[in-house]
């Protein structure tokens, strides 16, 4: 039991709030599994390596779908790709600016759609790899280390910018994709 | 440090049940998918029963999955107007504690003792909790009692539980000044959620 003797209103804490829903984790971290086993684990050449760029592609699919359908901060229009927007955002930030952002911040969209769509390319080319008119084709191959490249920086850079966004708002964004909450300090703004 | 309520809780593991059994069966379909293309591939186009009845059944997984995501996303909806109103009662909650502690002229002390009485902790422990004796506290309770004009513990808490449930706020002089009829309504709503 907890109560401590100042405490006399439920407001004086800061605020958490509910922004990632359990469909947005559970497809965001199998994802990162995904790109974990078939990047660092799995041999390149076997049929796992196959299934799972394939689940990898379905989980992105699933997440495009549910961007639609999905509830308000999972959507498509919660964080819209505009790079404008991304430019004035960055802008504001290096002037010291603290605005919390409930979805993605316009950054962090670019980086989601970013990898998202890297991750279909790499699932592209990866069953073109498979089919016999593609198959030991050489642009096709190169395509797919490329990508793969890209990818490694991608999530480098994320993962970065996630540690960033952390230390600049001060809302554990890690956390928020393991609780689905975010945790507003008091007297931030929130967008 | 603030947890949901449990009713709150219950509904979020579904959820999470929910989100697993949709990513599972997307990767089911997948499975399926797979073969119908592999079949298709290997028999040039002309598929016969094996190869329709497979295509159903993706279809058929598929759009189990969509009315899957459609249920969780009434789920998610449902949870968060129940959000949306226990925040608006416990708000409101706030409000009333403090109208009546202001009429009766509580002092500080009084406030926090008035509160962990609410909450439901008896002296013993509330004196350990404020680091005083127990009879600081007893003195403080019957403080309270006779400033409230009440004759104790249960007819105190009682005052409380009156005022929520008469779900009319503003026939009180009590909690004067805060009239705000949005969350009002949505407070007066809550138990019929």
């Amino acid at each position: 039991m907890s109560v401590s003797p100042t405490h006399t209103g439920g407001r004086v804490s800061a605020r958490d709030i509910a922004v990632w829903d359990p469909l947005v984790r559970l497809i965001h971290w199998s994802l990162a599994l995904a790109i974990l086993l078939n990047g660092a684990i799995v041999d390149d050449e076997s049929k796992l390596h196959e299934w799972i760029g394939y689940v990898a592609l379905a989980l992105v699919g699933l997440r495009f779908v549910w961007a639609v359908i999905g509830p308000r901060h999972a959507r498509f229009a919660a964080f819209p790709p505009a790079p404008g927007r991304a430019l004035r955002h960055l802008r504001a930030v290096l002037k010291g600016d603290r605005t919390v952002h409930l979805s993605h911040n316009p950054l962090g969209a670019l980086m989601a759609y970013n990898l998202w769509l890297t991750v279909i390319a790499l699932g592209v080319t990866g069953y073109m790899m498979t089919t016999l008119t593609f198959f030991g084709v050489e642009w096709v191959e190169d395509a797919h280390e490329l990508l793969f490249n890209w990818l490694i920086l991608s999530v480098a850079l994320h993962v970065a910018g996630v540690a960033f966004d952390s230390w600049r708002s001060g809302v554990n964004l890690a956390r928020s994709m393991v609780t689905g909450r975010k945790r507003i300090p008091l007297g931030t703004d929130v967008e | 440090m603030k947890r949901p309520a449990w009713s709150l809780i219950s509904k979020e593991r579904r959820a999470a049940v929910l989100a697993g059994t949709i990513v599972l069966q997307a990767i089911c379909a997948l499975f399926f998918i797979g073969d119908v293309v592999a079949d298709f591939r290997h028999s040039q186009g002309s598929g016969g029963v094996h190869f329709s009845v497979e295509t159903v059944a993706a279809v058929a997984l598929l759009g189990g999955v969509v009315v899957l995501m459609v249920e969780l996303r009434r789920l998610l909806t449902r949870m968060d107007e129940m959000d949306t109103g226990l925040r608006a009662a416990s708000g409101q909650m706030a409000e009333v504690m403090n109208g009546f502690f202001q009429s009766w002229n509580l002092t500080g002390a009084e406030r926090d003792v008035a509160i962990m009485i609410l909450k439901g902790l008896d002296n013993e422990t509330i004196a350990q909790v404020r680091n005083t004796a127990p009879g600081t506290v007893r003195a403080q309770t019957t403080s309270i009692y006779s400033k409230s004009g009440t004759q104790g513990r249960a007819q105190f808490v009682s005052l409380f539980m009156e005022e929520l449930m008469s779900g009319d706020f503003g026939a009180t002089d009590i909690a004067q000044g805060q009239s705000d009829p949005g969350t009002k309504s949505a407070a007066g709503d809550f138990p019929a959620r």
